[in-house]
């Protein structure tokens, strides 16, 4: 299965966004969207997550033998930056209704044990979701997107601003959910991306440029992906 | 020195009005449909700023004219009114006009000023200037304050010296004309060292520095509490001798000499951490949209749901749980009141039927009228003594022919507006951004769940309602045919499930509210307007009951009908947050 995307662009006003992305991203594998501050990354994530409507160009999945499938709510993963939770339930009442809402899961695990798969404190299942810490929210936001089990993961800078351990948690996670499906994961952060990414993607002048990431291990590499993110302050 | 003072000056006004500016144009761009035809170079277009710049002034001369002069304006008016009926009165002690108007001038001015410190000492109140100017322009907090007390106490004296122009041409005496001012002066700077001396006071006492808003509203009603001694005191022709008032006058300048001595030996920290303390950011609140939200979150995790609720059942019984007294309260104070104004009703005629009939009459009426009614459904006979006033006759065709009229009570109890911000806020805004919440079948379920939801909690008022129109149609007589009360409940219930279903679709159609749960759609906005002008039209037509009771139920279920399948259609489409 690929996700192929044709032509998409996006603009706000007369200021050109996302200017003509056309890309393959292929199953079982993490792709790093790379771009500066203001690069149009949560754009383009708010654009195939149909948040936002497109000015031109398609998105879908293509198939073994090429065939084409539209892209529907259910196969989309979105994890956002700032994780939003309903804040009225407790971790645990918002998993049993996530779960009672998605008929077609029949789910492996018990709700503690979805809790202990994600790492998530034992005193903070029964409280109020209002309450808990940022990274312990975005752990809940992880784990209801893999119990979804959607073929298109979206996570829009989900470690930002976490501690390191949660971070480490987090990473280790998304690297163990990257088997039948596409993970795309957007970052400022070159390290992160280089870390945890199979490939890296730039997001640079409104289109999306891969990046060749079998040199990793060259100490120009770095520096050839800062250069081209460069390259957009000239152009 | 002066030097100085004028360079901070032309900071401070430059960054008020950049400050100014700024904010107006940014409340012109947050403007429903004009907003977005407003360019971002608005901001730096010079001419308009420089029109901004000449408003400003105009609007500081126009305080300056309007705060100051007025408010001595009309202390030096009364004086002169009262000073006319003490001397017509021989109340004055031998004094002449020109003394009793000064004398009660000051001792007006006296009164106004201490109360007036006594109420506000704005000085230390950290506005968006004086954040910016101190805390990121790094500017001395002291000399700052310096500044804008010397241009805010010359403003003052101005404006009080041109006041007491016109006292004087009046017949006050020419002590009044400059005594005034130079009062005016002592007594600011008396606040300003009695503020300084509660900041050390809390310093000492390891508290902050924010003036609190309960010592203010106690300030304030002792300030109040002195009106009516006030009032007695001029009303009985009474005056302070001149001599004690002069003392009392001379000991506030005194204590104004010691409050200037305290000003000018405080250090600058001291200035920097009550500003700190007291950031208000009045002109960002001015402009910018304002945040409730956390109105919103006033929930506990309180119990947990019985029985055998699944998915969106469940996720709407928790909803209603946790946020019962934020959806229901409304209504149900509506309710009570409506039932208490019924009750009082009810005995208002009671006592009436008592005092024109006597207390015989009077029980045999109500005993029977209860043993008709649970009997024999039958009461109107016994009521027929006062069912000719033609006020009741009114009231009756009211309760007949414009029950569409109910919408406007049902209206005021309705609570689906906020319901749908609570919906969106606590729930909706994070629940959107997972795939599921946005598939057509799952979004109309949730609608038809929390549509019976809005329903069954304009229940109370719904039955109030009823009651009361129907009460009406009792007292007058009873109902006219068979069936006529529950028609009116049916009529009350049809409209409270019409203004429910109104908000919810409009909700799920534009989905209007931003994460600070302002609703910012130009679209929705207009659209609840066409709504409320044509509800505003309808409730007036006079329609008899048995005809409007049908017709309401087929317009009600086509509209309902119609307002889901738009929200079936559109609403995968509309209900998102915004960006």
């Amino acid at each position: 299965m690929e996700f192929v995307i044709s032509h998409l662009v996006k603009n706000y006003g007369s200021k050109q966004v996302l200017k003509d992305v056309d890309f393959v991203f292929e199953e079982g594998r993490i792709y790093g969207l790379l771009g500066r501050n203001g690069s149009g990354k949560t754009t383009f994530f708010n654009c195939v997550n149909n948040d936002i409507d497109i000015n031109s160009g398609e998105f879908f999945f293509r198939g073994e033998s090429g065939e084409k499938t539209p892209v529907m709510p259910e196969d989309i993963g979105y994890l956002v930056s700032t994780p939003t939770v309903p804040e009225f339930m407790t971790g645990r009442e918002f998993l049993k209704f996530f779960i009672e809402v998605h008929e077609e899961i029949k789910p492996d695990k018990t709700i503690d044990e979805y809790f202990d798969y994600m790492m998530v404190p034992e005193d903070d299942r029964d409280r109020l979701l209002k309450d808990y810490s940022h990274g312990t929210k975005n752990k809940m936001q992880m784990l209801l997107n893999i119990i979804a089990a959607p073929k298109l993961m979206l996570l829009d800078e989900p470690l930002t601003s976490l501690d390191v351990i949660i971070a480490e948690e987090m990473k280790n996670v998304i690297r163990n959910q990257k088997q039948g499906r596409i993970t795309i994961f957007s970052t400022h952060l070159l390290d992160v991306a280089v870390d945890l990414c199979d490939e890296i993607v730039l997001l640079h002048n409104g289109r999306l440029e891969p990046i060749d990431k079998s040199n990793l291990g060259d100490s120009d590499f770095k520096e050839k992906i800062i250069n081209a993110l460069r390259d957009e302050d000239n152009g | 020195m002066v030097n100085e003072f004028r360079k901070n000056l032309a900071k401070i006004i430059h960054l008020r009005s950049i400050i100014g500016y700024n904010g107006l144009v940014f409340a012109l761009k947050k403007t429903p449909v004009i907003g977005k035809l407003i360019p971002d170079r608005l901001y730096s277009t010079t001419f308009l700023k420089v029109i901004y710049w000449i408003f400003h002034i105009i609007v500081e001369v126009f305080k300056l004219f309007i705060g100051k002069i007025f408010g001595l304006g009309m202390i030096y008016l009364a004086a002169f009114l009262l000073s006319d009926q003490y001397i017509e009165h021989e109340l004055g002690g031998g004094m002449s006009r020109s003394a009793v108007f000064g004398n009660l001038g000051l001792f007006m001015f006296l009164l106004y000023a201490l109360c007036g410190i006594l109420i506000r000492v704005p000085y230390f109140n950290c506005t968006t200037e004086k954040e910016y100017l101190v805390f990121m322009l790094r500017m001395d907090a002291k000399k700052l304050n310096e500044t804008l007390i010397c241009y805010d106490l010359a403003k003052l004296f101005i404006g009080y010296v041109m006041a007491g122009i016109i006292a004087v041409i009046t017949g006050a005496p020419f002590w009044l004309w400059l005594g005034i001012p130079v009062l005016a002066l002592a007594v600011k700077f008396l606040g300003i060292g009695l503020q300084i001396l509660s900041f050390r006071l809390k310093i000492k006492l390891h508290k902050s520095l924010k003036i609190s808003t309960v010592a203010y509203l106690i300030r304030l009603t002792l300030v109040l509490l002195a009106g009516p001694f006030f009032i007695v005191f001029i009303a009985n022709g009474y005056f302070i001798p001149m001599p004690q008032l002069v003392i009392i006058t001379v000991l506030t300048v005194i204590a104004g000499i010691w409050g200037l001595m305290i000003f000018i030996k405080t250090d600058s920290n001291l200035h920097r951490r009550a500003l700190h303390d007291n950031i208000s950011k009045t002109e960002v609140k001015a402009t910018s949209q304002y945040d409730n939200t956390k109105s919103f979150k006033k929930f506990k995790a309180k119990g947990t749901i019985k029985g055998n609720k699944k998915g969106f059942d469940y996720l709407n019984a928790l909803f209603v749980k946790r946020h019962w007294t934020m959806l229901c309260m409304k209504p149900v104070i509506f309710t009570i009141i409506v039932v208490a104004v019924m009750i009082l009703l009810v005995a208002e005629f009671i006592y009436g039927y008592y005092s024109r009939f006597g207390s015989e009459n009077c029980w045999n009426m109500v005993i029977t009228n209860l043993v008709n009614l649970f009997t024999f459904r039958a009461f109107s006979d016994a009521l027929l003594p006062v069912g000719d006033d033609p006020a009741f006759e009114f009231l009756r065709y009211v309760a007949q022919f414009h029950l569409l009229g109910m919408l406007i009570p049902l209206s005021i109890a309705d609570n689906s507006f906020k319901s749908t911000q609570a919906m969106f806020i606590n729930c909706d805004n994070s629940l959107m951004t997972f795939s599921f919440f946005k598939q057509r079948e799952k979004i109309i379920r949730l609608f038809d769940i929390r549509l019976k939801q809005l329903i069954k909690i304009n229940i109370g008022p719904v039955i109030a309602i009823g009651a009361f129109a129907n009460l009406i149609l009792f007292v007058t007589g009873g109902q006219s045919y068979p069936g006529e009360y529950l028609v009116t409940f049916l009529v009350a219930f049809l409209l409270s499930v019409l203004t429910s279903v109104t908000w919810l679709a409009l909700y799920y159609l534009f989905q209007p509210f931003t994460t600070s749960v302002v609703a910012k759609s130009g679209a929705y906005r207009i659209t609840s307007i066409i709504i409320y002008s044509v509800a505003s039209i309808i409730v007036w037509i006079p329609l008899a009951s048995y005809i409007l009771a049908p017709v309401l139920l087929v317009f009600a279920a086509g509209y309902v009908l119609f307002l889901r399948s738009r929200v079936n259609k559109l609403a995968p489409k509309t209900w998102k947050i915004k960006s």
